[in-house]
Parts: structure tokens; C-alpha cells; sequence
């Protein structure tokens, strides 16, 4: 599903951010990026999300090198792709329901298909009662909710999460978490960047730890994760 | 692959991009104005010059009223015998006052006042008069005659007319290449206004054209609206200048008339401007998306 061969990555010629990254993600994995402020892990997840191409290496990404693709190829690649920010970055003058549609919007769907998609999986994510509320009346976890149903609205292939958990309290931290093993279990691959080690040790998914711009260590198994979603329930 | 939805927020009262319907108007207030000053003085032009074509004008000087009198009846005659010449006129005294009274003011011109005997020729279209050569047979009758075909006069007049002309067009261009570059700023800081909802909209897979065509939608009703009110403006500006010119008018010029029909094609300047703005949008959109990744 994805894989990074000697990937290297510097912002306008200057020094290297990433330096020599190579793994492979097998479809319906999920893994978490860790490693400390300054590590590169935003900057992997923008090569990934396509927001930004390598100085050097291959990205292979739904078969093809994306590092390579010509730019008018990349909408269409970056559509199978959902991305959660950790600043949310929801549109402020658009409702819950019209930010969550933004992806459905862009892919050109139509008006009723769209509001029955929406509504749903507004609804999954708890915010049946918000979906007409612009994003300065939602808490941050709800903001948060409302990101993650942008990004999945589309039954994207890959779901990126940028510290996701940055910006909410540690019990709609936790929810979040199972929503996005929820979204793991039906077959979508996951990355989550995050700082919380608690976090990752309590859902037990694997981990590319990075340290100054290189890939130290892979490590954890599937396993624990299942043991996540025995442990601790969402209150649904 | 690149339908249209409107996903920019409405325009706040702080947006520089707020004014731009009022720029655009006062763009196209003064395009309307320089190419209504250029229709009315060319249409003014050809009337006047018109008039002028195909006339020659005799003089016959003198101070002996009477000496110059009959001399100028004896070149009438010989006028009327050369070929070419449809109709020779000697002007009434009256005629002559007339003529005189905006430099001299009514009641200033006395008999005693050794005014020339003048003698209007009209020319026939398809003949040619040898000035010369006729000024040499009309001296003989006297010496003191002096003949004008206004041909040198006319080119002056044509000279003056073309410079006006072509100035009005050179303030048309500038006027559309400064509206040009006003649109291009527009455009920049709406974009640098929105760029978290371009960012937004790019990393959701919206392709550049999407994102243009919001703002070209958006810039078209700017140039559009700005257009209407300009033009609305332009003609009410016009007509007063034109009823002042009429007030003003008194002999010494002839009172220019509008050219309706050439006229019309104003009404499609704010047609114009829309489609300028739109099209000028579109590509400032393009080159900017076109330097992210």
C-alpha cells in the first residue's frame, strides 16, 4: 500500500528534514509516527498526503511512484487519501454538514447522495445534534469529529492523522483513538502522528519512531490492538 | 472533472476585494468618457470638415467699397465661365456681420469699416480646379484677390483630429491595462486571504481549475456590477456636458451631436470589463496554484 525507499526530504534546498527513509505499510495496517518535536513526522505525513514531493527516493504509493506523478495526476491520487490536522483546519463560514461534504463536493456528488452520506456518518461520530453548527460553536473535541468525518467521508484508502489528539482532553483523546480503530477494522490503513506515548501504548499498534530526520525502529504488533477495542469501549 | 461550487466565504467588509466593484466602476466611467469624447469629436470632425470640402472661398480687398464692389462681380462672372465650378456666391453684407460679430461684438461693425467682399464657390465633386492657375486669371482683374481652398487649414484640422483620436484610444488601453493590473492585486489578496481554504480545498483533491472558477465567478459580477454603475454614471455625465456645450453655444461652433448608433457599443463595455476581469482572474489563479505542489 505504501512504501518509502531511501526517501530524503529538505524545504527549499535547504537541509535535510528527512534523511533516508525506508519502510513499507501493508494494506488495513495501522501504525502510529512517533518521535520528538523537530523529528520530521509532519513532514513524512505531507509526503504522504502529497503536500509535499521528496529531494530524493521513491514514495510508492496505490502502485505507482507518486514522488513522480505529474501534478495533474495528484487530485485525483490525493482524493483516496483522508487527512486529520491536528488545528482541525475546518472551514470556519461552512457548517458541520458542509465541511464534512467539502471531499463529496469536490469529487463532483450530487445533492441528495451527498446529505444521506454526510448525515450518517455524522451521526457515527456523535454529532447528530451539531451538523448545523459552524465550527466556532463546537469544542475541540467536536471540531476534531467533525475532521475526522471529513476525512473519511469519502472511504479513503489511507487515513493520516496529525497529532489528532493534540488539542482535546485525555477521555475524548481515548474516543477518538477507538474511532480511528473502528475505521482500522474496516479496512482502511491509518497513520496517526502523535507525541502521546500513553496513547500508543494503551492501543499497542505498531511504531515508526523518528528521531532527527531518520527512521530509528519499527516496532508492536497488530495484536494489541484488538486488545484496544476489547479493553476499553466507546460510551455509544 | 472541475464542477463549480462556490466554497469562498462571503466577502468581509475588511477585504480590500470589497472595493473592487467601485474601482472597476470608476474604470469604466472613464473609459465610457474617453470613447464618447473621441465618437463626438470624430463625428464633429467629419461634419465640420465635410462642410469645408469642395468650397473656395474669394477675397477681394480694398478700402474703395465701391472699386472692390464691382470687381467682384466681374470675377463672379468669370467664376461662373470656368469648368468645374457648380455655384459662385457673392455674401450679402449681412452675411458678413454675421460672420464678424463673435470676434467683434454685435452693433461694433460700421459701414465705414473696410470689411472684404467674400464670394463662396462650391466646386464640383468629380472636378479638379487649378487654384493656381485660376488665381492668375482672376488677378487680372484685380490685384488684390486672394483665394482659399482651406486645403492647408483642413490638414491642420485632420492633424488635430487624429492626435485627439488616438489619445483618447492611448487612455482607452491605459485604462484597461491599469484595470488589468488591479484585478491581478485583487485577485492576490483574496487568495492570500483564503489561503487556508485553498490549502484545504487543494489537499482535497479540488483540481486548479475548481478553485478558479470560484474566483472568476466571483471577479466576473465584480466587473460586471462595477460596469453597469460606471456606465450608468458615464451617460449622466455626458448629457450634462452636452446641455452645458448647448447653453454655450453661439455661433462659433457648430454644437456636436451625438452619434447614437456608434454609441451603442458602450453598452458593452461592462460586458466587456466582466470578461475582462473574469478572464484576468482566472489566470492569477492559475499561475499561483500553479506554483504549489
Amino acid at each position: 500500500m505504501v512504501e518509502f525507499r531511501n526517501v530524503s526530504m529538505s524545504y527549499d534546498k535547504g537541509h535535510e528534514v528527512l534523511n533516508d527513509i525506508s519502510f513499507k505499510l501493508e494494506p488495513g495496517s495501522m501504525h502510529f509516527l512517533t518521535g520528538p518535536s523537530g523529528a520530521g513526522k509532519t513532514s513524512l505525513l505531507k509526503l504522504m498526503y502529497l503536500a509535499q514531493r521528496p529531494s530524493r527516493g521513491e514514495i510508492m504509493m496505490f502502485g505507482r511512484d507518486v514522488a513522480k506523478a505529474m501534478r495533474d495526476d495528484l487530485p485525483k491520487l490525493r482524493r483516496r487519501i483522508g487527512v486529520v490536522f491536528q488545528d482541525f483546519r475546518l472551514l470556519d463560514h461552512m457548517t458541520a454538514v458542509d465541511n464534512v461534504a467539502l471531499p463529496l463536493r469536490i469529487a463532483g456528488g450530487s445533492g441528495a447522495q451527498i446529505n444521506e452520506h454526510v448525515e450518517e456518518l455524522l451521526r457515527w461520530v456523535g454529532l447528530e445534534d451539531k451538523m448545523l453548527s459552524l465550527p466556532s460553536t463546537l469544542s475541540g473535541g467536536e471540531k476534531q469529529r467533525v475532521a475526522i468525518a471529513r476525512a473519511v467521508i469519502r472511504r479513503p484508502d489511507i487515513l493520516l492523522a496529525d497529532e489528532p489528539t493534540g488539542n482535546v482532553d485525555p477521555e475524548m483523546a481515548e474516543r477518538l483513538m477507538y474511532l480511528f480503530v473502528e475505521l482500522n477494522k474496516l479496512g482502511t490503513t491509518i497513520v496517526i502522528a502523535t507525541h502521546d506515548n500513553a496513547l500508543v501504548k494503551k492501543v499497542g499498534a505498531p511504531r515508526l519512531h523518528l528521531v532527527g530526520g531518520r527512521l530509528l525502529h519499527i516496532e508492536g504488533s497488530k495484536k494489541d490492538i484488538s486488545d484496544f477495542n476489547a479493553g476499553k469501549g466507546l460510551d455509544q | 472533472m472541475s464542477r463549480s461550487f462556490n466554497f469562498l466565504p462571503t466577502v468581509k467588509s475588511g477585504e480590500a476585494t470589497k472595493l473592487l466593484p467601485w474601482v472597476m466602476a470608476i474604470m469604466v466611467y472613464l473609459s465610457a468618457l474617453a470613447a464618447t469624447g473621441s465618437l463626438l469629436l470624430h463625428s464633429g470632425f467629419d461634419n465640420w470638415a465635410s462642410s469645408l470640402q469642395g468650397r473656395i472661398t474669394v477675397q477681394i480687398t480694398g478700402e474703395d467699397k465701391d472699386l472692390i464692389t464691382a470687381e467682384s462681380l466681374e470675377i463672379q462672372k468669370a467664376l461662373r465661365q470656368t469648368p468645374g465650378i457648380e455655384e459662385v456666391r457673392i455674401l450679402s453684407d449681412q452675411e458678413l456681420k454675421t460672420l464678424l460679430e463673435p470676434w467683434l461684438g454685435s452693433g461694433n461693425i460700421t459701414d465705414d469699416l473696410p470689411v472684404p467682399v467674400m464670394i463662396d464657390v462650391q466646386t464640383s465633386e468629380e472636378a479638379y480646379v487649378n487654384l493656381d492657375a485660376l488665381e492668375s486669371k482672376l488677378k487680372q482683374i484685380s490685384n488684390n484677390v486672394y483665394l482659399d481652398d482651406h486645403a492647408k487649414w483642413l490638414r491642420h484640422f485632420y492633424n488635430l483630429a487624429y492626435t485627439v483620436e488616438y489619445t483618447a484610444l492611448s487612455i482607452l488601453v491605459m485604462i484597461l491595462l491599469a484595470s488589468v493590473g488591479i484585478v491581478i492585486f485583487g485577485t492576490k489578496s483574496s487568495m492570500s486571504e483564503h489561503k487556508n481554504i485553498i490549502a484545504i480545498m487543494h489537499l482535497m483533491g479540488a483540481h486548479d481549475q475548481m478553485i478558479a472558477k470560484a474566483y472568476q465567478k466571483r471577479f466576473m459580477y465584480y466587473g460586471l456590477k462595477g460596469g453597469l454603475i460606471g456606465l450608468l454614471f458615464s451617460f449622466i455625465t455626458v448629457y450634462g456636458l452636452l446641455n452645458l456645450v448647448q447653453d454655450l453655444s453661439g455661433g462659433l461652433v457648430e454644437t456636436p451631436t451625438l452619434p447614437y448608433l456608434k454609441m451603442s457599443v458602450l453598452l458593452l463595455f461592462p460586458l466587456l470589463f466582466a470578461l475582462l476581469t473574469m478572464f484576468t482572474a482566472r489566470v492569477t489563479v492559475m499561475r499561483e496554484l500553479g506554483r504549489m505542489v
